[in-house]
């Protein structure tokens, strides 16, 4: 059995997914050595031609890193990129280059512009998600272009811009222009930022509201504010590579930023590799370089080039370039050792280890009054009451479909009543919104665990301590640490299948709930597991002060744990009460265990 | 006077066409939750069609064979990507690998038009002479395309209620895994779903190319104003469709002679943003925009 002290012991498994050729932070290094390369280089041979070039990919390159967040790790497509990158690009023209002031202003405001028009993405990415914002950013990509024309007085039309600075392009340290330098470092800082990101509470949660939005609810987050953020960092992103554009190439056209830039930037995401952090070098570089220097003659058939190629890579090789390589290298390379997952230092806390025991405080912890939820012809729930104490373990049970999973979807906010009322800890929680009430102290599990497959085990632990709100528990987070900290480098796929189930118990408990909803926890636990959980579960009732709501089939386990059992049949209430006065009851008995007296 | 009435004809006849391809998008939405970026693109290219194909004195009965083809012609077109798109489904967990290949398909049809036909638009003559209504001379097209979106909308309603496939295919836009269950073959019943989809744009596309912009560049301003028209309806509801096309297309219409035509599509963007801001599950939208 392992034990807390066993964080040191697990060393020796450190070196499979996130290390490696291909784990985050190796390719985070030879992504910045590519960089570094592909502006030297030039320089170092003095050929002003391919400086030209490489400057641009890698102005390019930081777009499309930011589309691979919005892409990969917020799950936000947009085709708009391309406006955001000329908006930012154009003011920066208009300002500067038509009406003569300083650079530095034009700048200022060129980022200001394309964050503004970030905003018309993010605006409406509040309320939906998915195609929908694909065609708002696939109008404002359209639309872009027309007002340059449409607005000639202001933007010079079809004549475009000149913006020239000289001392921008001079060799300055080592013979590197101060503007080779600047798109340099931008181009190195948006790689490492992304990178940053991944490791912070705001980016795994960005992961958590892209793939299962009603986890991000169930942790407190309303997803279309991460969504929104996620439009806003993008555009900011892209708008520092817009503004760059005008003094690179000294000359602003509006044919430069038609759709097809758009188009380009997302292409350049999926061949190179969605959610590669490398993935956007590779695919900026392959998408630019092939047809625009070594295909200069074929340049008509770029776009069908581009299709082609998109469509190719997403039916023979979905995870693009870097993506496929990464794949093979990790195959290879994959550890076949189990990682296990240990509740060993939770049940070792204890209250001497100065816990912060919450204000014994008295009441209920829910109260439901006449609870009612019809789907289309079937009453879910007809008339249910039910009254949960503090500090219990409250069992609830009933065949299937008797409304147990819908009573705790309307508990946690994901679902609504037709009817009679719920209160959680005293407040009136029936129009409460799932965040809200988790912000309650509400946290839940659910039927099919939701575990993030692309964070690691302990990433997915991580959530939970990102969500806890309330006063910390020194005691309950050092015992979460010395439980995923082990696992740091194991993906959720390693793990035992039962045990993702306890994965996401914990993420629950890392959370520091005080009331806590459980689905079917028990279910594919072996029997040894079965009493590690039910002891567990009686520690953070007895040490932590926890309210539990348990849905389970495992009638001896409820009957064993719970402090109170409710009986569910067809959307009412059979009985309710105390383990023994339950079992007492002649209609319950024949629910469970059949007519045998009969 | 006059210009109230030319702004809602020709609104009417050309948010018809967004309409046709509002409801050409639903075909395909209900059956498999996907949305044909390329849409447009199909439409464009029974236009294409129409230019290579309708003789210049071609009389009722060739032009409505000629319509007929058209739409086969696409519908088959379609067939070929409905399978490329439904194929990384199958086992991939990418879900959006149909926005990508969709998107990439219309690429390839734009550049394809660019490469074989030059950047200018093409012409397709109108075979039937102009008719008045209150006092304007309008093109036919512009009644065209109402008595097609109309004829589309209805045959849609008759084969869903009547038909054995047209049920099943109910069935699975409401509840795929229940309706595989029951033996329903899904993915046969999809890409059936893009053929009628391309049946009706391919149509469409030839029936009224004389009042369409057929040019590499134009595709996706049908692709938007027809999503828009879509989401004004309600994604799914084809009765929507065709309040949310004429809405847009008197819109558009008002905006190309009061504020210009450069900003039809700006109008465009506008509503649409307005609309999935205030109300996303549309005007007659059963099936709500997820928002969570």
């Amino acid at each position: 059995m392992m034990v807390a002290n066993q964080a040191g012991a697990s060393q020796p498994f450190r070196e499979t997914s996130s290390r490696g050729l291909f784990g985050r932070a190796s390719e985070t290094r030879l992504g910045a050595l590519l960089i570094i390369a592909s502006i030297v280089v030039p320089v170092l041979f003095g050929s002003s031609y391919w400086l030209h070039i490489l400057l641009l990919v890698n102005l390019y390159v930081v777009v499309a890193i930011c589309q691979n967040l919005l892409l990969a790790d917020a799950g936000q497509v947009s085709f708009g990129q391309g406006a955001v990158f000329g908006v930012a690009a154009y003011t920066v023209g208009i300002v500067s280059g038509l009406n003569g002031y300083p650079l530095g202003l034009g700048l200022v405001a060129g980022l200001a512009a394309g964050i503004v028009l970030g905003l018309l993405f993010a605006l409406p990415a509040l309320r939906v998600k998915g195609f929908y914002l694909g065609f708002v950013t696939i109008a404002a990509a359209t639309v872009m272009p027309e007002m340059l024309n449409a607005f000639s007085e202001v933007t010079n039309g079809i004549n475009g811009i000149g913006l020239r600075v000289r001392w921008l392009r001079q060799p300055w340290i080592l013979g590197v222009s101060p503007l080779a330098l600047a798109i340099m470092t931008l181009s190195l800082g948006t790689l490492f930022a992304h990178n940053f990101l991944r490791r912070t509470a705001v980016g795994r949660l960005m992961r958590v509201a892209a793939s299962s939005p009603e986890t991000a609810l169930t942790l407190g987050y309303r997803p279309g504010v991460v969504r929104s953020l996620a439009f806003l960092i993008a555009a900011a992103g892209t708008s520092l590579a817009g503004v760059l554009y005008g003094p690179l190439l000294g000359f602003l056209s509006p044919d430069a930023f038609h759709f097809d830039l758009s188009i380009f930037f997302f292409f350049a995401v999926i061949v190179g590799g969605s959610g590669r952090l490398m993935g956007p070098l590779v695919g900026t570089a392959i998408l630019y370089l092939v047809p625009n220097v070594l295909l200069v003659d074929l340049v008509e058939y770029r776009l069908v080039g581009y299709g082609v190629t998109a469509l190719l890579i997403m039916l023979l090789f979905p995870d693009g370039v870097v993506g496929t390589i990464a794949k093979r290298i990790r195959l290879r390379s994959a550890s076949t050792k189990r990682a296990v997952l240990s509740s060993q230092p939770l049940l070792a806390m204890r209250a001497g280890q100065e816990l912060i025991r919450q204000v014994p405080e008295n009441g209920l912890a829910v109260k439901v009054c006449g609870a009612r939820r019809r789907y289309g012809q079937v009453l879910a729930l007809d008339g249910v009451n039910l009254e949960v104490g503090r500090n219990t373990i409250h069992g609830l049970v009933g065949p299937n479909g008797s409304g147990k999973t819908t009573l705790l979807n309307i508990l946690s906010g994901l679902s609504r009543l037709d009817g009679g009322t719920i209160s959680v800890f005293g407040t009136k929680a029936g129009t409460l919104s799932a965040s809200d009430i988790a912000k309650l102290g509400v946290s839940r599990t659910f039927q099919t665990p939701r575990i993030f497959e692309d964070l690691t085990v302990w990433e997915n632990l991580q959530l939970g301590l990102d969500a806890n709100r309330g006063p910390k528990n020194p005691a309950l987070i050092a015992a979460c640490e010395a439980i995923g900290r082990p696992l740091a480098d194991r993906r959720p796929d390693e793990l035992p299948h039962a045990q993702r189930r306890m994965l996401e118990l914990l993420r629950c408990i890392a959370t520091g709930p005080r009331l806590l909803f459980l689905d079917e926890p028990a279910a594919g636990l072996s029997g040894e597991e079965r009493g590690r959980f039910a002891e567990l579960l009686r520690r953070l009732r007895d040490e932590l002060d926890l309210t539990v709501v348990l849905v389970e089939h495992d009638l001896a386990l409820v009957w064993k744990l719970a402090d109170e059992i409710t009986v569910l049949d067809a959307g009412r209430v059979v009985e309710s009460g105390s383990p023994d006065k339950v079992v007492g009851n002649p209609t319950v008995q024949k629910l469970f265990w059949g007519e045998r007296d009969a | 006077m006059d210009e109230f009435f030319i702004i809602v004809i020709r609104g009417i006849g050309i948010g018809a066409v967004y309409s046709l391809v509002a409801i050409s998008f639903n075909v395909v939405y209900q059956s498999s939750g996907i949305l044909n970026f390329a849409q447009g693109h199909m439409l464009i290219l029974g236009g294409v069609f129409g230019s290579m194909f309708l003789p210049p004195d071609a009389g009722v009965l060739t032009w409505l064979a000629l319509l007929i083809a058209a739409g086969l012609s696409i519908a088959l077109l379609m067939v070929v990507q409905g399978y490329i798109t439904l194929l990384p489904l199958k086992s991939s967990v990418e879900q959006h690998s149909w926005l990508i290949t969709t998107l990439a398909v219309s690429v390839i049809i734009s550049a394809l038009i660019l490469i074989t036909k030059g950047p200018f638009a093409l012409v397709v003559r109108d075979p039937f002479p102009p008719f008045r209504a209150f006092g304007i001379e309008t093109p036919a097209a512009y009644a065209i395309a109402p008595i097609l979106a109309i004829a589309a909308c209805l045959g849609l309603g008759w084969f869903h209620r009547h038909t054995l496939t047209g049920l099943a295919m109910s069935a699975i836009s409401q509840d795929l895994e229940a309706a595989r269950a029951a033996g329903i073959r899904v993915r046969r019943l999809q890409i059936l779903s893009f053929a009628i989809s391309g049946l009706i744009v391919g149509a469409a596309g030839f029936g009224v190319g004389a009042i369409l912009s057929i040019s590499p560049s134009s595709p996706i301003n049908y692709v938007l104003n027809g999503f828009v028209a879509a989401v004004i309806g309600g994604i799914g509801s084809n009765a929507g469709a065709l309040v949310g096309g004429a809405m847009v297309g008197v819109l558009s219409m008002w905006a190309a002679y009061n504020v210009g035509g450069e900003y039809q599509n700006a109008v465009s963007l506008a509503l649409l943003v307005v609309i999935l801001m205030a109300r996303p599950q549309g005007l007659f939208g059963r099936v709500l925009a997820r928002q969570v």
